[in-house]
């Protein structure tokens, strides 16, 4: 049953408009994600509703008939700190440890928060988790990867935790290109051709790192926003709407100096394995994930990034960057081709 | 359920079930069981194998071809053929079809 708040257009509510991870969002106005964009015209409508809403979760979740599965969990030892729990028909709900849950809908199109009380940063769990998830059920296919607009191209960075997915990312803006997001990145099947949509575009660096960074080059990441851990968050100032998929750098340690490579014949499995929500698995997904696994491969789009721990990031956003504009980016017609796909994504 | 033998293996005809679907790569062959979500790996000629398998009207139909193709035997090629194809109904990733079925 719905009530007459919840029939109420959105702007009577107060709600608001963002676009990311393909999805067009309509938001909570209590609650704040400042690491959403607003550039909704290649958004999948209708939006997904993001609620702050406790009862209707409870109501929802605690009234089950069925018993809820466990689709994933991650613990540290004996430390539960990310558990997803499904069940119909209420959907998949998300618990993240000292942020709060999140209950999603099984068509991704509502999303209900019960945050922690006493953490001023759990939206977080939005950006990171939820959204991505919301987005795989809404037909959307989520990289676990860091991306970077260039020349018009979106460029994915993937690889393990820790490798360097973001620091690469920064030093890829600061050489000009457009954060599309830090840690997951949206693709879309569209006539064949891959679009990639923008997450996130928060980056977080290694205080470290950062401190390395001058005063200049730090604005040209965004704005300082609130550091977790031992990371220092920026808040991208630039909008960045959806672009075709240029290039898939799998990111891999190695005793050499830096190498990109293209890959001929990449493993399946590995880019299997850089995507997000394995959670989902429905036959639809599944299916969609093999295809978009099989169109980054036959489009020649992954390539091998064999990196030293420890290399100077602007030196790898260099040698990445010349790489791209020696041998990656399409010659002219093609480019067009992507584009004119992408101008028919638009127009659905 | 028995293994059915060499020469009836050899006269059926085996096709993908609707839950499997499969997508081919330079170096590999991935099927993947929609039902129980869980991918498979071919190598390059299990890959070419299985696809000369869907063509066919029975998985001996494919042996002459496939022996031309890899320049060997025709009993070698049978032999890798049939531990493949038992291999993929036993994994539920093909299935035979009746004669007077589609």
């Amino acid at each position: 049953m719905t009530t007459p708040t919840e029939e109420r257009p959105d702007a009577e509510r107060g709600e608001r408009r963002r676009t990311a991870f393909g999805l067009e969002l309509s938001i909570d106005p209590r609650i704040s994600i400042p690491e959403l964009g607003c550039c909704p015209d290649s958004a999948l409508t209708p939006p997904s509703r993001i609620r702050l809403d406790t009862d209707e979760l409870y109501r929802r979740w605690h009234t089950l008939t069925t018993t809820p599965e466990r689709v994933r969990e991650i613990r540290i030892g004996e430390t539960l700190l990310r558990a997803i729990d499904f069940a119909e028909p209420a959907g998949y709900l998300l618990w993240v440890r000292d942020y709060g849950r999140v209950l999603i809908s099984p068509d991704g199109l509502e999303l209900l928060c019960e945050p922690d009380p006493v953490n001023a940063d759990w939206a977080t769990i939005l950006s990171a988790q939820a959204l991505p998830l919301a987005a795989t059920l809404r037909g959307l296919e989520v990289m676990h990867a860091s991306g970077v607009v260039l020349d018009g191209m979106a460029v994915l960075v993937t690889g393990q935790s820790g490798a360097g997915k973001s620091s690469l990312a920064a030093a890829l803006v600061k050489a000009g290109g457009q954060l599309l997001s830090d840690d997951a990145v949206a693709l879309q099947l569209c006539d064949g051709a891959l679009i990639a949509h923008a997450g996130s575009v928060a980056l977080q660096l290694r205080t470290a790192e950062d401190e390395r960074l001058s005063a200049d080059e730090r604005a040209t990441l965004g704005r300082p926003a609130s550091s977790v851990e031992n990371k220092r968050r920026y808040v991208s100032n630039e909008a960045v709407d959806a672009a075709p998929l240029g290039c898939v750098f799998l990111l891999e340690r190695s005793a050499e100096e830096p190498t990109v490579e293209q890959l001929g014949a990449v493993n399946p499995f590995e880019l299997i394995a850089s995507t997000f929500n394995l959670s989902v698995r429905t036959p639809d997904r599944l299916q969609r994930q093999l295809d978009v696994v099989s169109a980054i491969a036959s489009d020649g789009l992954a390539h091998r990034l064999r990196v030293q721990p420890g290399v100077d990031a602007s030196r790898l956003g260099t040698i990445v960057h010349e790489h791209l504009r020696r041998e990656a980016v399409p010659a002219e017609p093609a480019l067009s081709g992507v584009h004119s796909r992408r101008e028919r994504l638009l127009e659905l | 359920m028995a293994s059915p033998s060499t020469s009836d293996l050899l006269a059926a005809r085996v096709r993908l079930p609707q839950h499997v679907v499969h997508r081919s790569f330079v170096a590999e062959t991935v099927v993947l069981n929609l039902q129980t979500g869980q991918y498979h790996g071919l190598n390059p000629t299990a890959g070419r194998m299985l696809e000369a398998l869907q063509k066919a009207p029975t998985v001996g139909d494919t042996v002459p071809a496939l022996a031309g193709e890899y320049g060997v035997e025709q009993e070698q090629i049978e032999r890798d053929l049939l531990a493949l194809t038992r291999g993929l109904l036993e994994r539920g990733l093909i299935e035979t079809v009746d004669d007077d079925s589609d």
